[in-house]
């Protein structure tokens, strides 16, 4: 191979997901001419092709089905038995394609240069680019973002063949909806595949070591939802080991448990975490190297071992979200540029999007036991709530975590319909350190489940 | 797309040779027997025989008191006439599914083993097994070209992530026109013979003009009166220009590339390696060099199993 001459760059930025993209914008507004190099034909990353635009896609239509499934007898109208995926996906393809039409527009329109291809690092501050056609070029660049993203995670010991057993990437493109499916995994992509699948009439059991599915939510949203996935014919074994995975050549997928019992599934989903796609990036060459959970370590910049290089997004670990990779994209090119990052915050909500909905902003209750040695809890049933009643959405729970006095609001957790939307209101309450008197005091829009604010607010001020 | 040739069709198991009458030695004659196939795909049904080891086996397996529903399944998925028949059948009136049924599996698990093996037996009886001499071989270097295919777009779809069962059902289906054609071709060269007294196959060089020019349309007419999927028709239709396809790109996509790796098991033409790289579909499914490498050493094991299969 015949040495390429480097091209120089102010900043060059691997991977067009929500991080890399943001992190370019935030350069290029800088005045720094930009070099994108993305892998794929589209931009977008996992986030919008493989992650959380197609599931969150596939779950709208899956709570509309659930919807058309309770109205349809006050209704009169008959709904056709079975769901077929192929309208699912056929607005699936629809929204992805748009969004990534969206973003590529964006990317071109603040004038970065966008370039097809594999990236690797071949020196501390030089990337070589491979095209598909196997064409090779080089770029220098001042200040180098990795955002590669990561893959669902492949554990050697289950033979996942996406035919049979199928991770979240291959899920997206099944043909027809099983009867029934296994979802290995208790966290939020398993938890959110699993509640879309019994929304749309799936026999769904998910199997995880821990006692119940999303440990690191609070306890009685979890419950709520569970609940709701079991109504829906859902089914949690927690507790158990996988002895075995095996596909009985014909039909079934056969799961051996821990304790001997063997479940039996058209289709399996693992959903057993994600990988960081850094395999490729020859990281020896800039003088880095994965850590020992295969990520790449950074400062509270995003900033490596190597200053000139930076990561962000799932390449560095959780939350794995797609609103922090933004995040950390937008300050990652903010620190390298030296143009100040601005005050960070802890508020940052997590959404999940199961059926029904959870989001949560601040401290849960028992961290603020652990944090304070005490705390009040006010709570807001939505079927409480007018709009809920209204709405057909009273299966909600809307807690407030304030201090031991019952002032200092502390967090916002809820679960139900709505509850990724409605976490904001919350989250500015906490990041305008308002009392919990303010819902009291102030007016909501009547009916509206944003009034489960003030009932829970109520529900606090009585413990006081 | 395709750049590489099939191999001999009307090859060793051909027992006449041509006359000089034969139609690949007269251009008029070519261009008769070229219109006597149109019309007759133009008015009769078109037939997608059995091979008749497959039909034996149905057979030998249905007839079994217990049936073994592995062994049953394996015939299903390896022989695109019976697959597609399969399918028709469960999509039928008969058998009312609560949702289209798209794959051979979602076959088995939505209706059973007992209820498959009664549409397996169906199918068998109503396809009619393949009975022209001198054709035999041409069916059967078809058939493993159709398994090869189903088998390389597992491979290829799995490298992707993406639907294997769609994929191999795409690979296995996209010419699944041509065995049809040969009975097709076969008959009108019988009819030819018939009013000019003459005798001998159909060359090679015909029969492969013939095959690559109506394949597609006598593909896409079965597929249309078997109902099957929507991918699968996009494959059939869009397999050998997947930039067309208005719908199901990729499945398209990955059927033509599953076409040149099996053209190459097939008949293998040196330096595949190199030329693949630089075939369009390579770009269209984004395989890198590295990607490319690992579907190439996968040919090995391909070609294990299409033997193993092999009637």
């Amino acid at each position: 191979m015949t040495a390429v001459e480097a091209r120089r760059c102010d900043v060059l930025v691997i991977g067009s997901g929500p991080a890399g993209q943001k992190a370019a914008i935030q350069a290029v507004k800088a005045g720094r001419t930009v070099v994108l190099i993305e892998h794929d034909r589209a931009v977008g990353g996992a986030c919008v092709h493989r992650g959380t635009i197609p599931s969150k896609t596939l779950r709208e239509s899956a709570a509309q089905a659930t919807r058309l499934a309770r109205d349809a007898a006050t209704w009169g109208v008959p709904l056709r038995a079975g769901v077929e995926v192929a309208s699912l996906m056929a607005r699936l393809d629809h929204v992805v394609s748009a969004h990534a039409h969206y973003m590529g527009r964006q990317i071109d329109r603040n004038g970065i240069e966008r370039h097809h291809g594999r990236a690797r690092f071949v020196s501390p501050d030089t990337v070589e680019m491979i095209t598909v056609a196997g064409a090779r070029s080089s770029f220098t660049a001042d200040i180098i973002v990795v955002a590669t993203g990561s893959r669902p995670r492949n554990p050697p010991e289950i033979p996942i063949d996406h035919e049979n057993v199928l991770d979240s990437d291959s899920i997206l493109s099944m043909l027809y909806l099983p009867a029934s499916l296994t979802v290995l995994g208790g966290g939020v992509i398993a938890s959110e595949y699993a509640s879309i699948f019994a929304a749309l009439g799936v026999k769904v059991t998910m199997i995880d070591r821990a006692d119940r599915p999303l440990k690191f939510m609070d306890g009685e949203l979890v419950a709520k939802f569970v609940e709701a996935f079991q109504r829906a014919g859902g089914t949690y074994i927690g507790e158990q080991a996988i002895g075995g995975v095996t596909f009985d050549g014909v039909s079934k997928v056969l799961t051996t448990l821990s304790d001997g019992r063997v479940v039996a599934s058209d289709k399996m989903l693992v959903a057993l975490g994600r990988a960081a796609n850094v395999d490729e990036l020859n990281l020896g060459a800039a003088g880095l190297a994965a850590n020992a959970r295969g990520l790449l370590a950074v400062d509270e910049h995003c900033r490596t071992a190597n200053p000139r290089v930076y990561a962000v997004g799932d390449v560095v670990g959780p939350p794995s979200l797609a609103a922090t990779a933004m995040e950390q994209g937008r300050r990652a090119a903010r620190h390298a540029l030296g143009l100040g990052e601005g005050a960070g915050t802890e508020t940052i909500p997590i959404g999940i999007y199961t059926i029904p909905e959870m989001a949560s902003v601040g401290l849960s209750e028992d961290e603020a036991k652990k944090r304070l040695g005490a705390a009040l809890v006010g709570r807001a049933r939505f079927d409480e709530v007018a709009r809920g009643q209204i709405s057909g959405i009273t299966d909600g729970l809307l807690k407030l975590v304030a201090d031991g006095t019952g002032k200092k609001l502390l967090g916002v957790h809820i679960v139900g319909e709505g509850a990724t939307e409605l976490v904001h209101v919350g989250q500015m309450a906490l990041l305008g350190q308002m009392d919990v008197d303010t819902f009291v005091e102030n007016i909501f829009n009547f009916p509206t489940l944003a009034e489960a604010y003030r009932v829970a607010a109520l529900d606090l001020v009585q413990k006081r | 797309m395709p750049t590489q040739q099939p191999p001999p069709l009307a090859g060793p198991g051909s027992q006449e040779p041509p006359t000089s009458s034969a139609p690949g030695a007269d251009p008029g004659e070519r261009d008769a027997l070229r219109r006597r196939v149109a019309e007759r795909l133009g008015t009769g049904t078109i037939v997608l025989p059995l091979l008749p080891q497959v039909a034996n086996q149905v057979l030998a397996l249905t007839s079994q008191p217990s049936v073994d529903a592995l062994q049953l399944s394996n015939l299903i998925h390896r022989d695109p006439a019976l697959a597609g028949q399969v399918l028709r059948i469960a999509n039928s009136p008969a058998y009312m599914p609560s949702m289209p049924i798209v794959s051979l599996q979602q076959a088995v698990a939505r209706l059973g083993m007992e209820t498959v093996t009664e549409i397996v037996l169906a199918a068998s009886l109503q396809s009619g097994t393949f009975k022209v001499p001198g054709y035999e071989g041409a069916l059967k270097r078809l058939w493993r070209h159709g398994l090869a295919s189903g088998l390389f777009a597992k491979e290829i779809a799995r490298l992707l992530r993406s639907n294997v069962e769609s994929a191999f059902l795409c690979g296995l289906l996209h010419a699944v026109g041509k065995p049809a054609l040969l009975q097709v071709v076969a008959d009108a060269q019988r009819d030819r013979h018939r009013e000019r007294g003459t005798r001998g196959p159909v060359p090679d060089e015909v029969l492969r003009e013939l095959l690559g020019e109506f394949h597609t349309g006598a593909g896409l007419r079965i597929a249309t009166s078997w109902a099957l999927p929507q991918p699968v028709v996009n494959a059939i239709a869009f397999y050998a220009s997947f930039e067309a396809a208005p719908a199901n790109r990729r499945e398209a996509a990955v059927a033509c590339l599953a076409d040149l790796f099996a053209a190459d098991f097939d008949e293998p033409q040196p330096p595949f390696e190199e030329d693949i790289r630089g075939q369009p579909v390579i770009g269209e499914l984004n395989l890198y060099p590295q990607d490319v490498a690992q579907l190439l050493a996968k040919r090995a094991a391909v070609a294990r199993t299409v033997e193993s299969m092999t009637l």
